[in-house]
């Protein structure tokens, strides 16, 4: 592991651990109540989920471009980031929803292409593990549709029409609330690196196994 | 075989979701009270009836605690993978070697 590792891991952590506390210390919002404070774990959980299928769609690209193994790994480790800041993010929202809107669930522009693009990142797991010999490039090619579906769940909500919050209401929130929501989108963007760093070492260390096996093999 | 089960029943749970969030929105068949002339409109949401207001503090303990499952579970999981591959390739490098002095 690189030398920069288990630092980053470590302050990730106590981060983390600290975050309950300071969103405790945030403002209530006054119309919303306690329940606004889901906002603070689901924005960016929503945020590495984004990040994690362009990191997976970049990655992909330039996989099919070199045929670079190493491009490979990474966009499968984002790939599985995918999908876990993805479900945390469609878990948590509607349960701030039901409070909020009065329903679980609304098939808006942002929460259905949001849907779609978990289950493409599902859909690429799927097609890694089962999909036999050569499912890689098969693969990369479905990650370019996650990550060309981004762009799109960003801006949904100022083209239609949609109770879920502008992007222009993060830039305005005051002091007490902008500071909790900094530190928790420094935590889990500290998370997702983290994270991507070990399972991408799983994969390297996975291949060395492989070629370690075709070597006896060749004996 | 074993990850497909394990996938199945992945999808079984987020299915048994959508159908419990389903059955959830369905309204509940309660006597309505009449409105009074005053407030024929709507009511501001913090001036409802304790009664018929929703308690948000399940809700939010309900997300945190996910929150922190499933970030907990998928670092286990992929600590303990590191750690299985780690002893495969001391393994295989010390039958290597073995295999490279007889």
């Amino acid at each position: 592991m690189p030398k920069w590792f288990t630092p980053v891991a470590v302050m990730c952590g106590a981060m983390l651990a600290a975050s309950p506390l300071v969103i405790a210390s945030a403002d209530y919002e006054s119309t919303m109540g306690l329940v606004q404070k889901i906002f603070y774990y689901h924005m960016p959980s929503a945020w590495m989920f984004l990040i994690a299928a362009m990191v997976c769609g970049v990655a992909s690209i330039r996989f099919l471009a070199t045929g670079d193994p190493r491009h490979d790994r990474t966009a499968l480790a984002a790939g599985e980031l995918l999908v876990v800041f993805g479900l945390i993010t469609l878990v948590t929202g509607p349960l701030w929803a039901r409070k909020a809107w009065g329903t679980f669930w609304i098939w808006d522009a942002r929460t259905t292409s949001s849907l779609v693009s978990w289950m493409i990142g599902c859909a690429y797991l799927i097609l890694r593990r089962y999909g036999g010999p050569g499912s890689e490039k098969l693969a990369a090619a479905l990650a370019l549709f996650g990550m060309a579906n981004v762009p799109f769940i960003y801006i949904s909500v100022n083209y239609w029409r949609t109770i879920h919050p502008a992007t222009t209401v993060v830039p305005k929130l005051p002091f007490t609330m902008g500071f909790p929501l900094w530190f928790c989108v420094t935590t889990f963007a500290l998370l997702f690196v983290v994270l991507l760093k070990l399972r991408v070492r799983v994969e390297e260390q996975q291949a060395q196994v492989d070629a370690l096996y075709l070597s006896l093999d060749e004996r | 075989m074993k990850m497909l089960k394990r996938w199945c029943a992945v999808l079984s749970l987020v299915l048994a979701c959508g159908v419990f969030s389903v059955a959830a929105q369905q309204p509940s068949p309660q006597p309505q009270p009449q409105p009074s002339q005053q407030n024929n409109d709507w009511i501001p949401i913090n001036q409802l009836p304790p009664q018929e207001q929703m308690a948000a503090a399940p809700l939010l303990i309900g997300a945190y605690v996910f929150v922190l499952v499933v970030l907990f579970a998928y670092v286990f999981r992929v600590a303990r993978r590191l750690q299985s591959v780690q002893q495969e390739l001391d393994r295989l490098g010390s039958t290597l070697k073995q295999g490279g002095r007889a």
